[in-house]
C-alpha cells in the first residue's frame, strides 16, 4: 500500500540530464560526476540552512529540484530528498540540544499524531487525487502565509520565568529580553491535527511535513517561532526515517546520490546557524512566509501535468 | 522589542526548571550528534574515493555504512527516549514513544519482508 502511494505520480520517468544512465541501474563510478555531486551538494546546503533557520526539512523544495531541474525520476527524488530531511533533522538538533528550544514532551505526543498520518496515508491517497491535494495545499499554504504576516508582531512568549509552562509548554533563554521566558502550548487538538496530516502528506508529497507544522505552531498554538522550528526538526526526522528505509530496502535510496546531499545538509546548516541566530523573529517570521508562497507557487506548477 | 529569540549556549538558567528533560535532552544531542558525525566522514570519504574512483568496492561500502547509520540515527533517538521516560516513570509518554518505535518497526517490515 505504502508503496503505490509513494511511487504515484511515476509515469514521466526518465533521465534528462547530469546522468548517463539511471540511478535505481547505474554502476557506482559511471553514474556520477564531481559536477552533479556539487549541484547536489549545494541543493543540500539549502535545505539544511533553511532546516536550521526554520524547521523545515527542505524536501518540499527539493523533490522539485531534483525532478524538474536534474530530470532525476520521483521516487529517486523522494528517495534523496527523505535522506536529506533526516540529515538536516540531526544536525540541527545536535546543534541546538541543550538550549532548551526543542520541546521533547510536546514533539513526542505530535509525533504520534504524525505517524497515525503518515500510516494511514494510503487510505488519502486512495479518495484523493495527487494533483487535488497539490492544488489544496497550495490553497492552505497562501493562507498560512497571510496569517504569519498578520501576525507578525505579535509574540508567544511570556517574559515571566516563574509562569507554569503547563505539561507541554517550555521555558527557555531568550537574550533580548536577558531572561529566562516561558510559553503555554494552546489549542493542542488543532496542533495534533496539523501533525496528523504532515504525517498524512508525507510520502504523497516526499516531505518531512515542517512547513505544515511550524506555522501552525507558531500562529495558533502558542509556540515562540524558535521553539517551533526547534522541535519542528526534530520530529521531521522521524517522519522521514519511516519512507526513507523503505525506499533503501527496496534500493531506491542511492548512498552514493545521498552523500553529497547529506554534505550539504552539514554546510548549509553551520552556515544557516550563524545568519538565524542573529536574526530576528520578524525576519524569520517573513523569510516563512515568502517560502510558503513559493511552495503554493510550485505546487500548482506541480499539480498541472 | 518585538524580537523572540533565544542563544542556545546561555540557558544555564533554563536548564534549572526541568532538569530530566535537560538531561534527555543533552543525551539526545549525544546521540544525534555521534551519527551526523559518524555518517558524514563516511559519505565524505566514500565519495572522494568514488569520483577519484580509487577502491570503488571500499567506498560502496562506506557509503551504504553510512547511509545505514544516517537511517539509524533518529530511530536511537527514539530509543534513548523511551528509556529516559522509564527512567522517569512517566508511563504516559513511555506509550507514546513506543508507539512511534513501532511504526519505524513496521517501516523496516515493509521494506525488507
Amino acid at each position: 500500500m505504502r508503496r503505490k502511494l509513494l511511487f504515484r505520480g511515476d509515469a514521466g520517468e526518465g533521465i534528462t540530464a547530469g546522468l548517463s544512465q539511471p540511478p535505481n541501474t547505474g554502476s557506482i563510478g559511471t553514474l556520477l560526476t564531481a559536477t552533479l555531486a556539487f549541484v547536489i551538494f549545494s541543493a543540500g546546503a539549502v535545505a539544511g540552512g533553511l532546516g536550521v533557520a526554520l524547521g523545515l526539512g527542505g524536501g518540499i523544495f527539493l523533490v522539485p529540484f531534483l525532478t524538474l531541474v536534474l530530470g532525476f525520476p520521483l521516487k529517486s527524488a523522494a528517495a534523496i530528498s527523505l535522506a536529506t530531511v533526516i540529515a538536516t533533522s540531526s544536525a540541527v538538533t545536535a546543534q541546538r540540544a541543550g538550549s532548551q528550544l526543542v520541546n521533547l514532551r510536546f514533539g513526542m505526543l505530535l509525533e504520534v499524531a504524525t505517524t497515525a498520518g503518515s500510516l494511514l496515508g494510503g487510505i488519502t491517497a486512495q479518495f484523493v487525487a495527487e494533483s487535488v491535494l497539490q492544488r489544496l495545499f497550495g490553497i492552505v499554504a497562501i493562507a498560512v502565509a497571510a496569517v504569519m504576516l498578520g501576525r507578525i508582531n505579535r509574540r508567544n512568549v511570556i517574559r515571566d520565568a516563574t509562569i507554569d509552562p503547563g505539561r507541554l509548554g517550555g521555558r527557555f533563554y531568550e537574550e533580548e529580553s536577558g531572561g529566562v521566558v516561558t510559553y503555554r502550548v494552546k489549542r493542542l487538538p488543532l496542533a495534533l491535527g496539523a501533525s496528523f496530516i504532515a504525517g498524512n502528506v508525507s510520502s504523497l508529497l516526499g516531505i518531512g511535513g515542517g512547513i505544515i507544522k511550524v506555522p501552525v505552531l507558531n500562529a495558533w498554538c502558542g509556540m515562540p517561532l524558535r521553539a517551533a522550528a526547534a522541535t519542528s526538526a526534530l520530529m521531521i526526522g522521524v517522519t522521514a526515517t519511516g519512507g526513507a528505509i523503505i525506499y533503501y530496502g527496496r534500493g531506491d535510496l542511492q548512498p552514493l546520490l545521498a552523500a553529497p546531499a547529506v554534505l550539504g545538509v552539514q554546510a548549509g546548516s553551520l552556515v544557516g546557524a550563524r545568519l538565524a541566530y542573529g536574526a530576528s523573529v520578524k525576519w524569520l517570521k517573513l523569510l516563512m512566509a515568502a517560502l510558503l508562497v513559493i511552495v503554493a507557487v510550485l505546487m500548482f506548477l506541480r499539480s498541472t501535468p | 522589542m518585538n524580537r523572540d529569540a533565544g542563544d542556545p549556549k546561555r540557558n544555564d538558567a533554563a536548564a534549572e526548571h526541568r532538569p530530566a528533560s535537560a538531561r534527555l535532552e543533552t543525551t539526545i544531542g549525544e546521540v544525534l550528534r555521534f551519527g551526523t558525525i559518524t555518517s558524514s566522514t563516511m559519505f565524505a570519504i566514500g565519495l572522494l574515493m568514488t569520483i577519484m574512483k580509487y577502491q570503488t568496492a571500499v567506498a560502496g561500502l562506506l557509503l551504504n555504512g553510512g547511509l545505514i547509520i544516517l537511517l539509524a540515527t533518529p530511530p536511537a533517538r527514539v530509543i534513548v527516549s523511551v528509556v529516559e521516560y522509564i527512567r522517569e516513570r512517566d508511563w504516559a509518554f513511555v506509550a507514546l514513544t513506543l508507539v512511534v518505535l513501532l511504526a519505524l518497526g513496521g517501516s523496516v517490515v515493509a521494506a525488507y519482508f
